[in-house]
């Protein structure tokens, strides 16, 4: 048995005009959540929906519990959760997730118990009133947002895919969702998110993959991610602001290859080869009141920035997310 | 096919549940029976009505026209034996006016009518003898039926007058004038004679008509459902656990079903109020008979009320150039579904398959009035239009075997390409928002492999 949820090996697909996703090669392991991380136009939705046999990829395999993807019985282990989201409008809500529920195939008595368990635990089922029983259109938003949540998990999917989560949602369902995912991690559940928000993925995630025009950028676990890319950060206080002397020593691109002012201090990328010993020595020298000069690690804010660059940022502006 | 299933179920029970399903599915009937049985009760109630022996006849001829109007008017037409039959009509009461009296008579006869003690009355002047003119003023006057009978009564006693005023004796006139015509239109097929040809036309019709409605009405209905499944984004959820192949299938049974349901119950109670009807008609039909005058039991009578045999074959044939001719529309009609972001632009992208439709509803009639022309023979081969036509063809008199099973085998063929297509298309379209693709675009879809 293959300890890997996802396996996605030299995955590539093309549209007629432009290559969505070019030679990916993704490795998700059981039990994990994980980050599919980046900006809109990357090629997170097309490969989720590869992933799901949705679409069919011009090249390359993708296999779930070491099964191949197609197969109808792994598909049923799997929950997703799609970017646009929406339900039957003039459907009973109850109608609606008993249909989802089979469409995974759960019996019906089963789904029942599930829907009436779900309905209870997230209030769309009190003692006054019982949302099961209305339309869909009569919910209001975060609940219909309710809804399509328990659809997802009503099957008790072994893998959940969720493509952007975390947005439109207010505060309390974003909180909700996140207690969500630690429960699914906790019953050994496999957990994937697309996000371009990296607080989220810092939070949440075991590991993570950053994906930009199509291609992997990077991936492994956070901490690893973090580690390979740490002591070449620091934190700089100053007192009484940036004296122009100081301001020089910044700007220096053999020493400072990106400044990211955070207001309390500013997080400074070093140049390749410079050593923050040197700086510190400059710094000094120009007569900077330092309060604060610590060699930190990264956010993966800063090393998404780092790696992908305004550039493919804006590359991927159009398409497909 | 546990998946298959419940797509269909949810596409069956949703549809059945809503009001305007059940409503039309009990109103159905109705409607259909008053459709059935309303021009029959006009038709009845139109035929010359014991209203004609209900008038003054004002003669002022001088010749006694005026009582040889009323002695015609009052036998059964036609059937001079029968003079004393107990339905005979009231006879006309006749007034001999002299022609200058004629201004004033009529007054007088207006304020009868007015007073509602006769229903109209009858102007012979020396113009009607001259085989000109007859006026004719009444509350019926725009009853055609009445006013014809009295044409012909008035132009056959005219006739009867100058024929004894050349000096025909008047036994030989009233055998000269008697004779009636009853044509008798019976449909004559391969199994011999059967039915009336009016009334197999007829049912041939309906059921063309019906088809036409059924695949548009349940056609479009496919097409509402897939555009819902897309606009509102939940065909993604669902994609994701059924194949969009699967889900098409589903959709195309499920509603079917819904068709094939709605039909049943339609044409069950059509047939139960009909059954409780055909006792009131037959009365009626009987009592005008008696009141126009014609021969009970006359062949024209009873070949209105003769139903057109309908075999077995028939039915099961019916029933698959139905399922055929619906799946084929309803595919193309998803597919477009799948191609649109609204159901504004949908009313443009269906325009293509309205006009197959309708083109196929336009030679309807064409085809009735000879069902085995060059015109009628080709558009029940074609599959687009074959559904409507050859039931139509097959209703009105019989077709070669062979044509209805090419006919058939075609249809079943285009049936099974146009869904490979169709799914191809609805796969990629469903999950494409923006700009509506080209058919360029759509080939492409259809070429490609997912």
């Amino acid at each position: 048995m293959t300890t890997l949820a996802i396996d996605v090996r030299n995955v590539v697909k093309r549209y007629d005009e432009h290559v969505a996703v070019r030679d990916l090669t993704l490795a998700v392991p059981r039990g994990a959540v994980y980050g599919l991380l980046g900006p809109n136009g990357a090629g997170k939705t097309t490969t989720i929906r590869m992933i799901l046999d949705i679409i069919a990829p011009d090249e390359g395999t993708i296999r779930l519990f070491g099964e191949a993807h197609t197969t109808e019985r792994v598909l049923d282990r799997v929950g997703y959760l799609p970017e646009e989201r929406g339900l039957y409008k003039k459907m009973q809500v109850r109608r609606v997730l008993r249909f989802l529920a089979e469409l995974k195939g759960v019996p019906g008595a089963e789904a029942e118990r599930r829907i009436d368990e779900w309905m209870e635990r997230l209030s769309l089922k009190t003692p006054e009133k019982d949302w099961g029983l209305a339309k869909v259109d009569e919910l209001s938003r975060g609940m219909q947002q309710k809804v399509q949540f328990i659809g997802t998990l009503i099957h008790d999917p072994d893998l959940v895919i969720l493509d952007e989560p975390f947005s439109g949602l207010d505060p309390v369902n974003a909180q909700a969702l996140k207690d969500t995912v630690v429960e699914l991690r906790r019953r050994g559940k496999t957990v994937i998110f697309s996000t371009h928000l990296m607080d989220n993925a810092e939070r949440l995630c075991d590991a993570v993959c950053i994906i930009a025009r199509g291609e992997k950028v990077l991936d492994g676990l956070v901490s690893d991610v973090k580690r390979a890319h740490g002591g070449r950060h620091v934190a700089l206080g100053l007192d009484g602001g940036t004296s122009n002397g100081v301001a020089g020593v910044l700007g220096d691109r053999a020493l400072v290859a990106r400044v990211d002012d955070q207001n309390r201090f500013l997080e400074l990328e070093l140049a390749p080869g410079a050593s923050a010993q040197a700086l510190l020595e400059r710094l000094v020298g120009a007569g900077a009141q330092i309060n604060r000069f610590e060699l930190v690690q990264p956010s993966l804010h800063q090393i998404f920035l780092q790696k992908v660059g305004a550039v493919g940022v804006e590359a991927g502006m159009s398409g497909h997310g | 096919m546990g998946k298959l299933w419940a797509v269909t179920k949810r596409e069956y029970m949703e549809r059945v549940r809503t009001k305007w399903f059940i409503i039309g599915t009990i109103l159905g009937p109705v409607v259909f029976a008053a459709m059935l049985i309303g021009p029959a009760y006009l038709s009845l109630r139109s035929r010359a009505s014991r209203d004609v022996g209900r008038i003054a006849i004002l003669d002022a001829t001088g010749a006694g026209l005026g009582e040889r109007v009323a002695r015609a008017m009052a036998r059964p037409a036609g059937d001079t034996v029968r003079a004393t039959a107990p339905a005979s009509p009231p006879a006309p009461r006749v007034r001999v006016v002299a022609p200058a009296e004629m201004a004033r008579a009529e007054s007088v006869a207006t304020a009868e009518v007015v007073r509602k003690e006769t229903r109209g009355y009858l102007v012979l002047t020396a113009a009607t003898l001259a085989g000109d003119s007859a006026r004719y003023a009444g509350r019926n006057a725009s009853s055609l039926r009445d006013v014809e009978r009295l044409r012909t009564v008035v132009r056959q006693e005219v006739l009867a007058y100058r024929l004894g005023a050349a000096g025909l004796d008047s036994a030989r006139v009233a055998q000269l004038t008697g004779p009636r015509l009853a044509l008798t239109a019976e449909s004559v097929t391969d199994k011999g004679r059967g039915g009336s040809g009016t009334a197999t036309a007829i049912f041939a019709g309906g059921v063309a008509v019906l088809l036409y409605f059924t695949i548009f009405l349940y056609g479009q209905n496919v097409l509402r459902s897939v555009i819902e499944e897309k606009t509102t984004r939940v065909a993604e959820v669902v994609v994701s656990s059924v194949k969009p192949s699967t889900l098409l299938a589903g959709k195309v049974i499920g509603v079917g079903a819904v068709g094939l349901t709605q039909q049943f119950v339609w044409v069950l109670g059509t047939v139960y109020i009909g059954a409780q009807m055909a006792p009131i008609l037959s009365r009626m039909a009987a009592e005008s008979r008696g009141a126009a005058g014609l021969a009970p039991g006359s062949a024209v009578q009873q070949a209105a009320f003769a139903m057109p045999s309908v075999s077995a074959g028939m039915i099961v044939s019916l029933l698959l150039f139905f399922i055929f001719g619906y799946a084929f529309y309803s595919a193309l009609f998803a597919a477009v579904g799948s191609t649109v972001n609204s159901e504004t632009e949908a009313q443009q992208a269906t325009a293509p398959i309205l006009v197959l439709l309708i083109a196929s509803s336009i030679v309807i009639q064409p085809v009735m009035f000879d069902s085995s022309s060059q015109l009628a023979r080709t558009m029940s081969l074609l599959p687009f239009s074959s559904p409507i036509i050859m039931p139509l063809r097959m209703g009105m008199g019989s077709v070669p075997p062979w044509e209805v099973a090419l006919s058939l085998g075609v249809l079943v063929l285009s049936c099974a390409g146009g869904i490979w297509v169709s799914a191809r298309i609805y796969r990629t379209g469903l999950l494409m928002y923006g700009k509506r693709p080209t058919f360029g675009e759509m080939a492409r879809w259809v070429g490609r492999a997912g």
